[in-house]
């Protein structure tokens, strides 16, 4: 097959899933401008690799050299966060309402923002099975294989994840602030 | 199904993962005990919330056009033209068979075995693999991850072989065994490339010979490759084809990036 027929294919195949690429992409570097040069260094990746796609799910293949992208994005970048640990404690920390400014108080007010900064916050390893299961409804044996990690991991990484969003203090703050505004 | 049964199953319950039987025990339990009941709104209503007020980042415009020419850059190259490392990824995806690429690879890259000294271990690596691959032993310590396999290997050898996982070029590592090499015993890594195993046979060069890229051969149906570096010599067999085989042997002599 030419290069070029190999590439119609791949186009076929890879374009549609940009919008995952670049959703996974987004949340792991939490910036729209690193999100969309490893969502190009990724595909640039996939194009190479497009013959060790066996068919099949081209979405978790494709994500899976997505994540690789991010996670060499990351070691160079911020490689404190893919240190081991869980990495709880940042999040529990993080989000204190009582050191709000009035400012950050308007702004966090909104229980929109409130919620997607809980999950930015979430340790690397929480927060992509999150988004994977949540934005992209990969079943678990899918997320297995884009993270690399076995289903029981999968499970465990959410529920985590779930437990440290419910806990976290900032959604509680606001919960608490508008239960008490209705009052 | 009681609550300790039911609980840890909320999860994989609300994220459609069991199957229907499972589904409606659940179901069956939920309605009438209040704690499940509980956990089972608490994570519905996190979804929801999710879904309503978490944004999903579309891929701007602008990207879709960078992306774009990034590919057409990519293809319109001429493969020879490529670096060296490029060149190892298309020959591992085996993506150009047949194509300038491979053609120009091989010839650089590949030598017949020199058979005179490598006849017998060509052949106990080819029986080693066949014996493996017909009977249940396979693996002896299976993880794709290098930091499990190698620590595994080193533990039982007098050597400590370097270990190398390939799961983003489409050859994952399926683990590690033992085996007997002329005489002594010697680490396997087993590596997986679409529905084929290929086992590395890895043991510590002789006298430090000097890096050789890839020979190969072919015994009964096999590919054998042979190759020396990062103070090894590496033995890979498999029915895959043999520049894949190459590629990844000729990957693993040069040492972890």
């Amino acid at each position: 097959m030419s290069a070029r027929a190999d590439r119609t294919r791949f186009e076929e195949v890879v374009l549609p899933q940009l919008d995952a690429a670049y959703n996974l992409a987004r949340w792991l570097t939490r910036n729209g401008h690193d999100a969309e040069d490893v969502v190009q260094e990724a595909c640039e990746r996939a194009l190479r690799y497009f013959d060790a796609f066996r068919g099949g799910d081209a979405k978790a293949w494709f994500l899976t050299v997505v994540r690789h992208a991010c996670y060499d994005w990351l070691k160079r970048n911020r490689p404190s966060e893919i240190a081991p640990g869980d990495g709880s404690e940042a999040i529990e920390n993080a989000a204190d309402p009582a050191m709000l400014t009035p400012e950050q108080a308007v702004m966090r007010n909104a229980s929109t923002s409130a919620l997607a900064e809980a999950i930015a916050e979430l340790p690397v390893g929480y927060r992509e099975v999150l988004i994977l299961r949540e934005f992209e409804e990969l079943p678990y044996k899918d997320i297995a294989r884009v993270v690399d990690i076995p289903i029981g991991t999968v499970m465990s990484r959410l529920a985590r994840a779930r437990a440290l969003l419910q806990r976290s203090p900032l959604l509680h703050a606001i919960r608490d602030r508008s239960a008490g505004a209705e009052r | 199904m009681n609550c300790h049964e039911a609980m840890p199953l909320l999860a994989a319950y609300s994220d459609g993962e069991l199957d229907p039987v499972q589904s409606a025990a659940i179901e069956k339990h939920v309605l009438g005990c209040t704690d499940c009941a509980v956990r089972r709104d608490e994570l519905a209503s996190l979804r929801s919330r999710i879904r309503s007020d978490v944004p999903y980042y579309t891929a701007p415009p602008a990207l879709h056009a960078r992306v774009k020419a990034a590919l057409a850059r990519a293809t319109d190259t001429p493969p020879n033209e490529r670096p060296a490392r490029d060149r190892w990824h298309w020959l591992t995806a085996g993506a150009l068979a047949g194509s300038a690429a491979t053609v120009f690879a091989w010839f650089v890259g590949s030598a017949v075995l020199d058979w005179q000294v490598g006849t017998d271990l060509v052949a106990e690596t080819v029986a080693n693999h066949a014996r493996a691959t017909l009977g249940n032993r396979l693996l002896d310590v299976a993880s794709s991850d290098r930091h499990t396999v190698k620590p595994w290997l080193s533990a039982r050898l007098d050597y400590s072989p370097p270990v190398q996982d390939f799961s983003a070029d489409g050859l994952p590592l399926a683990g590690g065994r033992l085996d007997y090499l002329d005489g002594h015993p010697v680490a396997t890594l087993v590596y997986r490339y679409r529905e084929h195993t290929i086992d590395v046979f890895v043991r510590p060069s002789i006298g430090g010979r000097a890096a050789s890229s890839p020979a190969t051969a072919t015994l009964r149906g096999f590919n054998v490759a042979h190759a020396t570096g990062a103070g090894m010599e590496w033995w890979g067999v498999s029915d895959v084809s043999a520049d894949v085989l190459q590629s990844l042997v000729a990957r693993l002599a040069r040492g972890p990036e």
